[in-house]
């Protein structure tokens, strides 16, 4: 289960853009608590305090205790919109939480014993197609993370999410199809081996050949020679 | 080199690049990404170069996307030829890149093999870029 993390945080008096950057100007992130049928909260938080948050990786799916005066509010972050060049946060969402809710969150998915995997060890590569799962559970029952066992998995293979036994009071979001997590697929080298006389040919031959190489077909067929 | 299979009209407008990426800028498919920091336009030849700069490095582990497409036709007028007669014939396509535009990522390698990798794809871009991670991620920092 994810600890409960905590952030200190202020009322805020005005909204709109001008505040907000004067706001931020100043270190201090502009927020909003809503949700539990009352009315939206706009507050701001310490930047740096939430980036700190924000990079132990388990915000998302951690139940946040916000300090704002003297209330102590249970929430759990809907959304951290960033700069899109700087990856600095711009703005926090966060949901107020009733005693006994059920929420969805992503919980990140972790993938173990690997070295036990035949098709890993042959070269394959995990192709990792959902990095979270949506999950429903209780708000206090939110799981860290989801172990999922790679044991025996050959190329070609595929989890499931019908295949995971998920934590017991959560349960998969998606019920309408049994979606692919992760596959283990061919190596680039095994898929293309092949064509890969032909390009250590092709990069001898120049800049000439390299147009030639159209039909290179993204990363797959990269000879081993190395020009570095 | 990538390049449109057809297209709608043969030679484009040059255009201006503004602002930053309205989209494409979060880790979609990888753990590992490689932002762009500055605007251009970044040819087929350059996205080519950088392609297999990473692939060199990362040596048949893992798996690679490319975020951006080249599809603007880049027309040049050929040497010693007096102005006017028309536009030029097309000599090369490029990918218009805003700020905060992830340009490749990288799934399947370890952190700090992911970071060198992306710093020799980067030596092969025109513009400032920068690696990126999922959040919580720390391993390609100090590679």
């Amino acid at each position: 289960m994810s600890d409960q993390l905590t952030l200190s945080a202020e009322t805020r008096e005005k909204a709109g853009k001008g505040a907000s950057r004067a706001l931020r100007r100043e270190g201090r992130i502009p927020a909003v608590i809503y949700g539990d049928k009352q009315d939206a909260q706009p507050i701001h938080v310490e930047e740096r305090e939430l980036t700190k948050l924000l990079h132990t990786g388990h915000m998302m799916n951690s139940l946040v205790e916000i300090t704002l005066g003297k209330d102590k509010i249970r929430t759990l972050p809907k959304d951290v919109a960033l700069h899109p060049v700087s990856d600095r946060p711009l703005h926090a969402d966060f949901l107020r939480l009733a005693k006994g809710a059920t929420v969805e969150v992503a919980v990140p998915v972790v993938f173990v014993n690997q070295e036990e995997s035949p098709g890993l060890k042959r070269g394959g590569v995990l192709n990792v197609v959902r990095h979270e799962l949506d999950l429903v559970c209780d708000a206090a029952r939110i799981p860290d993370e989801i172990e999922l066992d790679v044991t025996g998995l050959e190329v070609g293979d595929s989890i499931h999410i019908s295949a995971v036994s998920l934590p017991e009071g959560s349960e998969s979001a998606i019920t309408d199809r049994d979606y692919t997590i992760a596959t283990v697929v061919a190596p680039s080298a095994l898929k293309k081996s092949d064509s890969e006389t032909d390009e250590d040919e092709e990069e001898t031959e120049g800049e000439e050949g390299a147009e030639a190489a159209e039909g290179a077909e993204g990363e797959a067929t990269e000879g081993e020679n190395s020009e570095d | 080199m990538l390049q449109p299979k057809k297209m709608k009209y043969r030679k484009a407008f040059k255009g201006k690049i503004k602002g930053n990426a309205p989209g494409g800028t979060t880790l979609n498919f990888g753990s590992y990404g490689l932002k762009a920091m500055e605007p251009e336009r970044i040819t087929a030849r350059q996205i080519e170069a950088a392609r297999r700069a990473i692939t060199r490095h990362i040596r048949r582990q893992g798996r690679l996307w490319i975020r951006v497409f080249p599809d603007v036709p880049v027309s040049k007028k050929p040497a010693e030829v007096r102005q006017g007669k028309g536009k030029g014939s097309v000599e090369y396509w490029a990918a218009r890149v805003k700020p905060g535009r992830i340009l490749f990522e990288l799934d399947g390698v370890p952190g700090p093999i992911a970071a060198v990798a992306f710093e020799r794809a980067a030596m092969k871009l025109p513009i400032k870029t920068k690696v990126v991670a999922r959040l919580g991620d720390t391993s390609h920092l100090g590679a």
